[in-house]
């Protein structure tokens, strides 16, 4: 039998962890998959999530490819389908179909420093890489990851950043000013100039809303990193993610199969339309 | 393989594909379009062109994916693939037929889609060339092709008058044609030079120039940033027509519709959607990469003519004219690339 490109697998949720509260919360779902019929993926992949009835969205994998038991998603609750995810319970069923797209190539990236930067639910797409980079942390040199939230009770994954430091320098943000806050105070592209990184042999890896990615290319730029050492992703809107429903088009590319990993010199290829 | 079929041989031929749905163009509701033929009734191929094109015949306006419901709280999917009966659709014009080897392309690739391969995989293209232009916007010539270009089809009819010329193409072209093979004669001494008088006579009528096509890419490249774009849209009112009638536009959506809320029964859907709509590239979060109607049209023009080149060394446009003729407000593709040319 010949795979229906737009059949979804079943998943069902095993695990639910509240990442921050608010109009716009982040939960993050571990899902199995009942059938034994999951998929693997790399760093920077993502998947087409259905909840039956409300549609689907694409998420990115968050969890290390090295992980084979379940898929971990970060979900923003957006709209009909992430308010969806928001209302599930722990042995609920949810469709899944993917992997989609290409990935972030740490291979590549072998001997290097690498600097994450990240803001709010952004930290998702980039978080395999970085627990990727980590459990093969002699293949890396310095790694920093820099994360800014609006407020301390807004940062994900809190105490696996907590764990991370033992392998990585980890540089907190939050937007405004708050007592007893050890981190930095301002946005995210401030504290990277703030710590100011290397750019010698790093590779920098941001994801973020489409305006800190902005600046943090700026600076990034400024503090001499190279096109060809900064690395995004895309967020277009996607429907089908097979490079069909013309949707996600940016220039020749559809990003649901090009991208939605870029390095900055092909980025700056394509048209500003994203 | 080339036969002749006398006009009112037609019929025979047609009713001999009994085992097919057979479509031709039928004019109701002062348009012309693709109607089921009947067995025992005639068809009519005097029209100009359809208003809707024959992608519909591989890529439906709305179409289900598969059913969900659940069972002991489990959700159950049920693929609805289509299982079309073989079909033949005539009077197919060459600007449509060159619009399907680029459909192909985009439904392929790397994801094969099932629902357009199972319906395309049975479907037998009968053209007919155009023995003149049909309408003052054609300009097929423009972009690569001809008033009797084969690609795309499985047949080629042309109009001699009192008879057609039926050359077969493709393997199912011919097998459509064995199939009605009592109805047709042999090619005599005469009908071969008649065919191609036809066709050069309809290739020296003027149709709408586009300049250099080799230049057009650059050019669009180059006017990216520019105000054009914005200027040559004031009129558009968005509602996607350009695209919803041309043969190679192939975006859509896809949504969930609930049959029974208390069951969770439902389908999920795919529909035409277009670049066109504000919506069509709007996240949730209210960011819109494409918010104006200039960046749209831009999109749209720049998807056939620059996106569409770079990747499949073609353009995605067949020069049928539906897309200047439909335009409620008069927005011309072959006008907008002139301006862009000339910019
Ligand atoms: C490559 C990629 C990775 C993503 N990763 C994550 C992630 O890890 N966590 C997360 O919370 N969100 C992520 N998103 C964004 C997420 O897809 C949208 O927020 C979500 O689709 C909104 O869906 P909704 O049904 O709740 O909204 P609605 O407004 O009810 O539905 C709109 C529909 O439009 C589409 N859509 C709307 N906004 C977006 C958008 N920003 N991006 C893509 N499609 C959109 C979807 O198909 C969605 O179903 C990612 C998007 C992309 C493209
Ligand atoms: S048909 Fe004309 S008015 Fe309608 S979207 Fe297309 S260009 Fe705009
Ligand atoms: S872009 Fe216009 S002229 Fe070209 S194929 Fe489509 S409808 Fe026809
Ligand atoms: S999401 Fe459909 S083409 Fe990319």
């Amino acid at each position: 039998m010949t795979d229906n490109i737009y059949l979804p697998k079943i998943g069902r949720i095993v695990g639910i962890d509240e990442e921050t509260q608010g109009a716009r919360a982040i939960k993050t779902f571990k899902v199995e998959f009942p059938n034994d019929d999951g998929f693997e993926h790399d760093c920077g992949q993502c998947a087409m999530l259905s909840m039956f009835g409300k549609g689907e969205s694409m998420i990115s994998i968050a969890s290390s490819p090295l992980v084979k038991e379940y898929k971990q998603f970060s979900i923003m609750k957006m709209g009909r389908v992430t308010s969806a995810f928001h209302a599930a319970k722990i042995g609920d069923f949810i469709g899944i179909r993917g992997p989609y797209g290409n990935q972030f190539p740490l291979d590549d990236w072998k001997g290097r420093d690498l600097v994450f930067i990240g803001g709010g639910v952004g930290l998702a797409p980039i978080w395999p890489v970085i627990q990727t980079a980590v459990a093969r942390r002699e293949d890396f040199g310095k790694i920093t990851v820099f994360y800014g939230a609006r407020s301390s009770s807004d940062i994900m994954y809190e105490t696996d950043f907590e764990k991370l430091k033992a392998s990585a320098e980890v540089q907190l943000s939050v937007d405004a000013p708050e007592e007893d806050w050890q981190g930095y105070t301002g946005f995210v592209p401030a504290n990277l100039m703030d710590k100011a990184p290397s750019p010698d042999n790093a590779i920098a890896i941001t994801c973020g809303p489409p305006i800190m990615i902005k600046f943090v290319i700026q600076n990034l730029q400024a503090l001499g990193f190279a096109d060809e050492q900064i690395y995004t992703t895309i967020e277009n809107k996607m429907k089908c993610g097979v490079g069909k429903c013309g949707r996600c088009n940016v220039g020749k590319d559809y990003v649901c199969v090009k991208g939605p990993v870029y390095s900055w010199s092909e980025l700056r290829s394509l048209p500003q339309e994203y | 393989m080339e036969k002749i079929l006398n006009q009112e041989k037609l019929r025979e031929w047609v009713d001999m594909l009994d085992d097919c749905e057979v479509y031709a163009p039928a004019f109701a509701d002062s348009v012309w379009n693709y109607a089921r033929v009947e067995a025992g009734t005639d068809i009519d191929l005097s029209h100009t062109n359809t208003i809707g094109s024959v992608k519909e015949f591989v890529f439906p306006q709305r179409e289900v994916f598969f059913r969900f419901e659940k069972k002991d709280g489990v959700p159950v999917l049920t693929a609805t693939l289509p299982d079309p009966k073989p079909t033949v659709v005539f009077g197919v014009r060459p600007c449509d037929g060159r619009g399907m080897p680029r459909n192909d392309t985009v439904f392929n690739k790397e994801f094969e889609d099932p629902y357009y391969w199972a319906r395309r995989d049975k479907l037998t293209l009968v053209g007919l060339a155009c023995n003149q232009p049909h309408s003052p916007n054609c300009f097929c010539q423009s972009v690569g092709g001809s008033p009797h270009s084969e690609d795309g089809l499985d047949i080629l009819m042309t109009d001699l008058g009192d008879r057609f010329h039926v050359k077969g193409i493709t393997v199912k072209g011919v097998e459509a044609m064995e199939r009605g093979r009592d109805a047709f004669g042999a090619v005599r001494d005469g009908d071969q030079a008649e065919t191609e008088k036809v066709h050069d006579t309809s290739r020296s009528h003027p149709q709408r120039p586009l300049g250099n096509l080799d230049a057009i890419p650059e050019a669009i490249r180059e006017s990216f940033d520019s105000p054009l774009w914005a200027d040559m849209a004031q009129h558009c009112i968005g509602c996607g027509i350009c695209t919803f009638l041309c043969p190679t536009c192939h975006c859509f959506d896809i949504n969930d519709e609930v049959i029974s809320p208390t069951t969770g029964e439902g389908e999920r859907v795919r529909t035409w959607d277009n670049c066109q709509f504000p919506d069509f590239t709007m996240h949730t979060s209210g960011h819109n990469p494409r918010a104006d109607l200039g960046s749209r049209l831009r999109q749209r023009v720049s998807h056939k003519f620059l996106y569409f080149v770079e990747n499949h060394k073609t353009q995605q446009c067949t020069g049928c004219g539906r897309c200047i003729t439909e335009c409620p407000v008069g927005i011309d593709i072959v006008a907008v690339l002139e301006r862009v040319s000339q910019s």
